[in-house]
């Protein structure tokens, strides 16, 4: 097995413990840190998402998943370097006013940071326009909202409109998700995409971004 | 029990169950009392109809701080939970009421047990012999007196949600499957497998009741929140202690978690459960045809709504009854069962399909 092959393995199997020392031996063997960025990690984790997506795995083996990409991750980054930024992009990703609900959300935001985008997680009960001033860093390219009640549903839809009228509007996607949301909401509402899952919300984001 | 055929009479209303503040439901005129009905059922005799959930009168009393801070205090004393819902639960920790969704959270952000692994330094077991369960049984004579309706009692929050309450749900999903943790939770499980118990015992002392329902989540929309394997090793050993105890007070253990849980059900059947309804998302054809002669199994027509017609109902109760009816199942809670006419149209049905009609 191949250095890269044994931190994508640790990887998948939520290895934290093993990752940093795995990543560290890469880095010393002189792999190319965005390969093992690339393919040890961020492959590792499409692989992760497709497992949960067919209950091959659950919420905790994801979780444990993404944290051990996480500790890579920070052994990795000084190697990477300020000039070598490998994110593809920011994401802001929140829960919509009036719902305290954060599970989903917080699976968005560790799969979509293993999907190789800077998050910035704005947290649950989050106001319409906290999401348009967090979107209006030029750097967001996904701006994700979060509902899990049919009561807040209607504040998902006064975010997505107070989004779509902002002036930086061309430069992100908006994608919506939660228990009630379908993607006939979505497409009421104006959003770009809906996604069932944490896992297919990640794709979904890379694909917007790298296409 | 004579297999009295149905007449029409029997659908003439002829009073009103006890209103536990979520509204009071019409009594049939039925040949025997819902409760014999269903007692029938749980000894494993063929009832006179399919039982319903609106047969069983669970309750959430105050005595236990729990039903104040969800919200979800369901007795003869009036509660408000605009008014009175959210605060401590009996471990302290504190709930937030939320009128929207009808029900109390905890406030992510800050958890009461910041290391799973540490829970011993934050968290101190409560007293139940310290609460005043005389008191409560007192206020809810109205209650258990009532010889209508199967009469049980629900605990909130189960082992796994008790979990999430101290540490939030990201933290509480990974201790169960991370070697590090894994072990603090078994000494929290095991901890609350001889603490519940306790609760349960005060129950039938001071409410008698027949049914235990026991509250805990373990899975989403669209599907369990971890495997069968964890289930088996870090929840099956506890719940089994916890449902053995409710047997030993002679009190039916019926598991209610909301979810796409239908692949945990082989651990639910290890625990000794014997009930779980289930939301419909879970396919019950498959569950009673692969475990109806192991557990009970709640159900009714999905296919309802509030704005399902009369003619709707009847067809689909129906076509529901023609199949469930060989299977020992109850007709469940959910949204369906207040659609126009669906407990008389399954009381009808069922009674015709179990005894003939007298028509």
């Amino acid at each position: 097995m191949s250095k890269l092959e044994e931190i994508a393995s640790a990887v998948e199997r939520g290895k934290a413990k093993l990752v940093p020392g795995l990543v560290q031996e890469a880095l010393d063997e002189g792999i190319d840190p965005v390969e093992i960025l690339n393919k040890g990690m961020i492959d590792a984790m499409s692989v992760v998402g497709e497992k949960f997506k067919n209950n091959e795995i659950f919420v905790p083996e994801m979780l444990v998943a993404a944290r051990a990409m996480k500790k890579g991750v920070e052994v990795l980054k000084p190697a990477l370097g300020s000039e070598n930024n490998v994110s593809i992009g920011k994401a802001v990703i929140g829960t919509v006013q009036g719902d305290l609900h954060d599970i989903g959300k917080n699976l968005v935001c560790l799969m979509i940071e293993s999907a190789g985008f800077e998050v910035q997680d704005l947290g649950v009960d989050v106001p319409a326009e906290k999401f348009v001033e967090a979107a209006a860093d030029p750097a967001v390219k996904i701006v994700g909202v979060s509902a899990l009640l049919t009561t807040t549903m209607p504040a998902m839809k006064a975010t997505v409109e107070a989004l779509n009228a902002a002036p930086e509007r061309a430069n992100y996607k908006v994608m919506v998700g939660g228990a009630p949301i379908t993607q006939e909401f979505a497409d009421e509402i104006g959003a770009d995409a809906y996604t069932a899952d944490a896992a297919t919300a990640a794709s979904v984001a890379k694909a917007f971004v790298v296409g | 029990m004579d297999r009295i055929p149905f007449r029409k009479e029997e659908l003439e209303i002829v009073g009103q169950t006890v209103n536990l503040g979520r509204g009071s439901f019409p009594l049939l005129n039925t040949p025997i009392t819902p409760r014999e009905n269903f007692l029938m059922f749980l000894r494993g005799e063929e009832p006179l109809w399919m039982p319903q959930q609106r047969d069983v009168l669970s309750v959430t009393p105050a005595v236990v701080k729990d039903n104040i801070a969800r919200g979800f205090v369901h007795d003869a004393t009036g509660f408000d939970p605009n008014k009175d819902g959210g605060g401590p639960d009996m471990f302290g920790i504190e709930w937030e009421w939320v009128p929207q969704v009808n029900g109390s959270m905890v406030r992510p952000g800050n958890p009461k047990v910041p290391d799973i692994t540490e829970w011993e330094n934050y968290i101190e077991f409560p007293d139940p012999d310290s609460w005043d369960w005389a008191g409560s049984a007192e206020k809810n004579k109205v209650l258990i007196e009532q010889k209508d309706l199967l009469f049980g009692a629900t605990i909130l929050n189960g082992l796994f949600e008790r979990l999430i309450s101290f540490c939030e749900m990201d933290e509480a999903l990974v201790a169960m499957i991370d070697e590090d943790e894994q072990e603090a939770v078994h000494r929290l499980f095991d901890k609350l497998a001889d603490f519940y118990p306790k609760i349960i015992r005060k129950y039938k002392e001071y409410y008698n009741i027949d049914i235990l329902t026991f509250h805990d989540d373990w899975g989403s929309q669209r599907a369990p929140f971890f495997s069968l394997d964890t289930v088996e090793e870090m929840l099956v050993p506890y719940l089994k202690r916890i449902v053995d105890a409710t047997h030993e007070l002679g009190i039916i253990f019926e598991l209610h978690s909301c979810g796409k849980n239908e692949m945990l059900v082989p651990a639910m059947i290890e625990a000794g459960v014997d009930m779980w309804n289930g939301q419909p998302m879970n396919d019950k054809r498959m569950l009673v045809e692969k475990y109806g002669d192991k557990m009970i199994f709640g159900a009714y027509p999905t296919t309802l709504t509030n704005d399902s017609t009369v003619e709707e109902v009847r067809e689909a109760c129906k076509e529901f009854v023609d199949f469930f009816n060989p299977y020992r199942i109850y007709g469940g809670y959910g949204s369906a069962m207040f659609a126009p006419g669906v407990r008389e149209s399954l009381y009808e049905f069922s009674r015709i399909a179990k005894c003939g009609s007298a028509e």
